[in-house]
């Protein structure tokens, strides 16, 4: 299988890098091709740039499809949650409003740049669960997640709005837990599963969303996780990079681990800690690894 | 910080205009068709920060009340999280009206209640003009010159940690073609250079 990869500025070069390194770790494993869109940029992100520069948002959008026609991949699949909405909310405002892209389309072909209308976006997880599916995943397990207990996060972009995202239920979805099952892990029902984490808030309203990020850390204590799973480096950095501050702030102790659905695979297809970045993650998920054992038959 | 909207409604104080304005932008076509059940603002995780709710700021919208509404902390707070979107029964994407709210906002150089936010749309659209992609710490080194440099003091273990995790890097990464396309953005959006 092969992919038109766009993999986002936090997990390609920021504070999520672990996410990319694991990716392509898990995505050999699995005989996934990604060919990373040449001269990628910024997704266009609808909640940042559009709120100032409309146009200028949705023409950096569709820049990326556009780059992403010339690979003749039809489909571009990111790690990012936030990128995947803009990417296919950009398809869709171009559908639906004609005055948006007039200009749009205006500025590529400026540009000498193709439509970009033809691609479709997709999530990495999707493309992976749907297209190679959980038989495969399950092959290739080697440690299997035995009596580890995974709570699924997928916070706000993974799955919704349904208008652009057609990946799972966008109320219920259950695709995070069935692949923690796949790779021998229980997995607990996180109640908070679908409450944003507040990313876009970030740099601007800490206290609120340090409120937000508490509440979903006590709710998967409650339910006994072991560890979290996310799928989105906004949601991994309010996870686990912030966790320790909102330790301080609220003087509880969390200690846990969130991983990102790359590293979970790679951890349970027994590759090692360093390609999949786990050194990386501020909250230490080695204690983990310690408990996985390969199973007895093989 | 609940509260109800106490305005008293005369024909003088309905800007008719402000909700055709808002009724062109995406997110705003279905406006009118709000029958005020609440489900958005039941499900908004941000709510419990907002002064006004989002059904009250779509109210607003409706009676043409624009300088309340441009001036609520609700277009601000909203966090483009999409479960009020999902569950809307009238199809309203609340967050993409917040966003044209936001939008009217800047453009108009409306005070926000929240200083920082029109400034973190601003410079996060600078960077993405300067390298072509996000970088974090110019980004927070931005917005903390812009607005509350005490800030740096209080993230100060948060930098340390990312640092020692190797989750800063100084330099930018970068594209290299972008510029002919943001000639081209300027040529077509009549020299928008902000």
């Amino acid at each position: 299988m092969r992919y038109a990869y766009f993999p986002g500025c936090a997990a390609h070069h920021g504070s999520a890098h672990e996410y990319d390194l694991s990716c392509k770790a898990v995505s050999e494993r699995l005989g996934i091709e990604l060919v990373e869109i040449p001269d990628w940029n910024c997704c266009g992100s609808i909640d940042a740039v559009y709120a100032s520069n409309p146009v200028l948002s949705i023409a950096l959008a569709a820049r990326n499809l556009a780059l992403a026609e010339e690979t003749d991949l039809k489909t571009v699949v990111t790690l990012c949650s936030a990128c995947l909405y803009t990417l296919a909310r950009a398809n869709q405002l171009r559908g639906d409003y004609p005055e948006l892209e007039e200009k749009v389309s205006r500025v590529l072909s400026e540009a000498g740049l193709k439509s970009g209308r033809d691609s479709a976006v997709r999530h990495y997880l999707d493309a992976v669960l749907t297209d190679v599916g959980y038989d495969k995943i399950s092959q290739n397990v080697k440690f299997p997640l035995k009596g580890l207990k995974v709570a699924s996060y997928y916070g706000c972009l993974l799955v919704r709005p349904p208008k652009v995202n057609h990946f799972d239920d966008p109320e219920h979805p259950h695709s995070l837990e069935r692949l923690a099952e796949a790779l021998g892990a229980k997995s607990v029902d996180l109640p908070d599963k679908m409450r944003c984490c507040g990313a876009s808030l970030v740099l601007t309203e800490k206290e609120v969303v340090t409120d937000m990020v508490h509440g979903i850390l006590v709710n998967a204590k409650n339910v006994g996780a072991d560890c979290i799973a996310v799928a989105c480096p906004l949601c991994h950095f309010n996870l686990d990079a912030r966790q320790r501050d909102i330790e301080s702030e609220f003087k509880v102790k969390f200690d846990l681990p969130i991983l990102f659905i790359t590293q979970l695979m790679g951890m349970a297809f027994g590759l090692q800690p360093k390609e999949l970045g786990l050194d990386r993650n501020c909250v230490s998920p080695m204690g983990l690894l310690g408990r996985l054992k390969p199973p007895s038959d093989s | 910080m609940k509260q109800a909207i106490e305005t008293s409604i005369t024909p003088s104080t309905i800007d008719r205009s402000f909700t055709e304005e808002v009724k062109k932008m995406p997110g705003g076509e279905r406006v009118l068709d709000c029958f005020a059940c609440g489900v958005c603002s039941g499900s908004c995780p941000t709510r419990f920060a907002m002064d006004y709710s989002p059904m009250q700021v779509v109210r607003m919208i409706q009676l043409g009340l624009k300088e309340k509404a441009l001036s609520t902390s609700t277009i601000w707070l909203c966090a483009s999280c999409q479960a009020c979107t999902t569950r809307c029964p009238r199809g309203i994407e609340i967050p993409l009206l917040m966003s044209a709210l936001k939008n009217i906002a800047i453009s108009n150089n409306i005070q926000s209640k929240i200083e920082a936010k029109p400034k973190f749309h601003k410079l996060f659209t600078s960077i993405v003009r300067d390298y072509g992609r996000m970088h974090e710490p110019s980004l927070f080194l931005r917005l903390v010159k812009k607005t509350d440099v005490k800030a740096l003091a209080s993230s100060a273990f948060l930098g340390l940690r990312l640092t020692r995790k190797g989750k800063v890097r100084l330099k930018p990464s970068k594209t290299d073609k972008l510029n002919r396309f943001l000639s081209a953005y300027e040529k077509v959006n009549g020299g928008d250079t902000s």
